[in-house]
């Protein structure tokens, strides 16, 4: 199957941004959770060409960082220690896509840290930390996406094929997940279920109430596809045939909904990456010490960090380059799907 | 007209008791989990969760404990915060007023932006002040309501020139009006700002999107046809129809602006629904929960309702729908 | 071609067919609507009854009825003399290869993403008949039979044109080797020149295999090429019947005159001559 040429283009960006994420161990010069409690909230590492003498190197290099004198936040570069900046470095051992164990990382520096984002309280790198958070809160998103789209395909073809009572009750229940605010909905479930989990179980969790939160949607675009389809004589002719409802769905209707589940899927996996954000920064998503994109951003609440440590708002921007990613994906889809279309992305879709 | 009217408030009042319901339904998930996490709770004696518990009937089968809150909420009682030692109900009063103040405004001024802006837009279409326009919005699309909120902060608390969240300074109720109306205005700015560029995007889109859908109908090129100027076909006739999208997207945007609010509310500590929410979640407040979130429901559905009401208002073909 | 013993009795035969949808009040309101009120006729075998009425008349409600798609509220359809309207859905699926449909939107009654092959042996998979190269086999002799060839197989039924998309129909209809064709205004959605085409095959199959066809059709110079008989379907009943050359030069019912009123009349003298 031919796909048109920025189709692809966006699934090529998408792809190769999510790869990054994947393989964040080797993109990654260090472990998330190694702290270094001599270097709280450093700013990111300068990276040097040109060393105090003026000499220019052909290696970047970057200088030890120690603690200005009387000062507990303010650092200074030691201009006599210096340490290059070597690729492909052998250092804390990982599982490259959580199976295959190595050592290898990109980069890294020979004697000291360096940290391209800086680092937090704990002094542990805000990059690696991004890049192993970036699993997390993708994988939730995705998870809590195929959950919603495979629970709402079961109810939108149960209610659209059979139709009468079924049709009537689904209905009513997907407008009452409808009816609230998807925060304050997310909110109702999430209130009920335990507080304190361990990061695995916190991230089964959010995916999961995500995911079972935002069915209401998918369900009611598929409904609509299996009723249209329903309706068209080649459904009536297998009928004649003596097909049995279940061949019917299977042969003719269920295909057809594979183009709205697409693209409900680039639309709603941005939202619902959002969403696990969201709760792990309020502190009800994945607790520490696991980094999540929304708990890398949770001590920004704090005036002190929000106002002394810039670099600490930068996993926020994270979000960005997968949300135009996604939208991009979501537009070149719609368009694919019906051409006539003249305005992508339909109402109430994203928020 | 009181056939539909009545039509569609039935239907609200259905929604709120299904959504009171579900909710209900969610807390049933762990109840006594629930109070065995407000045992560990220090503040609260062990006295206090065996009475709450006896009145509540924690212990008593699903059904009843929800005919038991649903005839207290008719009272008017929305049931007891573990956390304050209070009723529930005048609490979220407060906080829901703000919580409305703050959307209310924020729905006038992304309204107030988003129309003209996307009108202006769709006439211009496929010039370069469309796809200004258009480019614009994508950018701000992408940027989620909690960066926005975060960003905004940062921005006050740099230049000085906004309170970094709040509603009001402290001591404001000894300043003079004027000075105090300055202050709210002040403290109000940024919340709403955060709230009006979250929700903009969206909105701008879609009007364009209507506008242009109806521009490219018929009727309108026959307008055309009889020298109508411009000026008074957008306004008087390309508007007028495309009022039934509009009203629909209404609904939709109110339901945006409150999931915004709620984010936004937290991270720029405005007293709202949003914080006192979320407060009652990490402090396992079961009543304030609900509540909360019923409220919220309230102002989606009635926001929904004033819309449906409009909307047969203004358009002549539901009212001979006999609906 | 008459029956194999010889008997003159009918193929099909409805008596007092009635389809009546029961008003709605939840969730919108709508009235008591008859769409079908006591249709009879009957249908000798290896001959054609043309069905003839406007938009709204019941003719699309009659075709479910008759192929067994929809049931109808009173009365009954017998096939062979068994009474279908007393079967189960199961005993019914035994029945079913002997009434097919044939529609009239050649665009909606096949699958767009499906093959022609696949399109054709779809009743083979549904009823689970035949191997897979036993199919490959029929399909090509039904293609040859509707004039269609099977290096047009592989193709998607999207790819075809209207006329070949109908011949298409037609052939998947012919697969399970049905007694009855019930072709619901199967011909209206072609050019003229297409139509003709598509009507020489009906009738030369019917020739071929003593096919019984019920033809529905609003248009009436078709009715009277392909029918034996005419029937007339105004809002729910048959107002009118009889051979074609009757039911035409003597129409008695308003509704039959308006039919004609109506119809383009290509034989009548064209402007000029009529000195307009």
């Amino acid at each position: 199957m031919k796909l048109p040429r920025n189709l692809r283009a966006w699934i090529t960006v998408l792809v190769a941004m999510h790869a990054v994420i994947a393989c964040a161990g080797f993109f990654a010069p260090y472990d998330p959770a190694e702290q270094d409690r001599e270097h709280p909230y450093a700013p990111p590492s300068a990276i040097h060409f040109r060393d105090a003498s003026g000499s220019v190197h052909s290696r970047p290099f970057v200088y030890t960082l120690r603690l200005e004198a009387g000062s507990v936040d303010h650092y200074e570069e030691d201009t006599l220690a210096s340490s290059p900046i070597e690729f492909f470095v052998t250092g804390a051992r990982y599982r490259l896509l959580g199976i295959v164990p190595c050592s290898r990382h990109l980069f890294g520096a020979g004697g000291t840290r360096v940290a391209l984002l800086g680092t937090d309280g704990y002094g542990r790198d805000q990059f690696s930390r991004l890049l192993w958070g970036g699993q997390i809160s993708l994988l939730a998103g995705l998870v809590a996406t195929a959950l919603a789209l495979t629970c709402g395909l079961l109810v939108g073809a149960t209610a659209g094929f059979r139709g009468g009572w079924t049709d009537e009750i689904l209905m009513r229940l997907a407008e009452l997940f409808l009816a609230l605010p998807w925060l304050y909905l997310l909110f109702a479930v999430r209130a009920f279920l335990p507080l304190t989990v361990s990061p695995l179980e916190a991230f089964f969790l959010v995916a999961g109430v995500v995911g079972m939160v935002g069915w209401a949607r998918p369900a009611r675009l598929v409904r609509g596809v299996v009723l249209s389809a329903k309706e068209r004589d080649f459904v009536r002719a297998a009928r004649g045939f003596g097909a049995s409802g279940i061949y019917i769905l299977r042969r003719h209707i269920l295909p057809q909904t594979a183009s709205v589940l697409l693209t409900q899927a680039a639309i709603l996996a941005p939202q619902f990456v959002l969403a696990e954000v969201t709760l792990s920064f309020l502190g009800l998503g994945v607790p520490e010490p696991a980094p999540s994109w929304g708990n890398l951003l949770a001590n920004l609440q704090q005036y002190s960090v929000l106002t002394s440590y810039w670099w600490m708002l930068i996993p926020a921007l994270a979000l960005t380059p997968f949300f135009l990613g996604y939208l991009g994906l979501a537009s070149a889809l719609q368009r694919w799907a019906d051409p006539s279309k003249m305005e992508a992305v339909g109402p109430g879709a994203w928020r | 007209m009181t056939r539909y009217v009545l039509r569609r408030a039935v239907h609200a009042a259905f929604l709120l008791l299904g959504v009171s319901l579900l909710t209900f339904l969610f807390s049933a998930l762990a109840p006594g989990r629930y109070f065995d996490e407000m045992k560990m709770n220090p503040q609260i004696a062990p006295e206090t969760i065996a009475a709450l518990r006896a009145q509540y009937g924690v212990d008593q089968p699903l059904p009843m404990r929800y005919a038991r809150w649903l005839d207290g909420l008719v009272r008017g009682d929305l049931g007891f915060s573990f956390a304050y030692n209070a009723p529930v109900g005048p609490m979220l009063r407060v906080r829901a007023a703000n919580t409305l103040l703050l959307t209310t405004i924020a729905m006038l001024f992304a309204w107030g932006f988003a129309l003209p802006l996307g009108i202006w837009s769709a006439e211009r279409e496929g010039r370069w002040p469309d796809h200004l326009v258009t480019a614009a919005t994508a950018a701000l699309f992408i940027v989620p309501d909690l960066v926005l909120a975060l960003g905004l902060l940062l921005f006050a608390v740099h230049s000085g020139w906004f309170p970094a969240g709040g509603m009001a300074a402290v001591g404001a109720e000894s300043l003079s009006w004027t000075a105090r109306g300055r202050d709210y205005v002040l403290h109000l700015a940024l919340p709403v700002a955060a709230l009006v560029l979250g929700t903009c995007p969206m909105l701008v889109r879609h009007v364009r999107a209507a506008i242009l859908d109806v521009l490219d109908s018929g009727f309108i090129r026959a307008a055309r046809g009889h020298g109508i100027s411009r000026r008074r076909l957008l306004f008087c006739y390309a508007l007028r129809a495309a009022t039934n999208p509009l009203l629909s997207l209404f609904g939709l945007s109110l339901g945006t602006l409150l999931s915004g609010s709620l984010i936004i509310e937290v991270v720029m500590s405005w007293p709202g629904l949003g914080p006192f929410l979320l407060e009652a979640i990490l402090a396992r407040d079961l009543y304030v929960v609900i509540g909360g979130v019923l409220l919220s429901t309230v102002f989606l559905v009635g926001g929904n309702l004033a819309a449906d009401l409009l909307l047969y208002w203004a358009d002549p073909r539901i009212r001979a729908e006999r609906v | 071609m008459p029956a194999a013993n010889g008997s003159m009795a009918p193929l099909l035969t409805v008596e007092s067919l009635m389809v009546r949808y029961p008003p709605r009040h939840f969730g919108g309101t709508r009235a008591a609507v008859t769409a079908l009120d006591g249709v009879s006729f009957s249908v000798l075998a290896g001959t054609t009854l043309a069905l003839v009425g406007a938009s709204g008349s019941g003719k699309s409600t009659l075709a479910l009825c008759l192929a067994c798609l929809g049931r109808p509220t009173a009365g009954k359809i017998l096939l062979e003399g068994r009474e279908l309207t007393a079967l189960t859905e199961s005993q019914l699926r035994a029945v079913r290869p002997k009434i097919q449909l044939v529609f009239q939107d050649p665009s909606g009654s096949l699958n767009p993403r499906l093959t022609a092959l696949e399109i054709v042996t779809e009743p083979f998979e549904v009823q689970g008949r035949f191997t897979e190269a036993e199919r490959y086999e029929r399909a090509g002799a039904l293609f040859e039979r509707v004039g269609l060839s099977l290096d047009m197989g592989p193709r998607a039924a999207s790819e075809f044109s209207g006329g070949q998309r109908q011949r298409l129909a037609i052939a998947r209809a012919l697969a399970l080797e049905p007694r009855l064709l019930i072709l619901d205004e199967a011909l209206s959605a072609l050019d003229a020149s297409v139509q003709a085409q598509i009507a020489n095959l009906l009738l030369d199959l019917q020739r071929a295999s003593g096919l019984t066809y019920v033809f529905i059709t609003h248009d009436l110079a078709m009715a009277a090429r392909l029918g034996d008989e005419i029937a007339v379907l105004e809002r729910g009943r048959i107002v009118e019947r009889g051979a074609p050359g009757d039911v035409l030069d003597q129409p008695a019912h308003v509704a039959m005159r308006a039919l004609m009123a109506a119809a383009p009349r290509w034989n009548a003298p064209t402007k000029d001559q009529a000195g307009e």
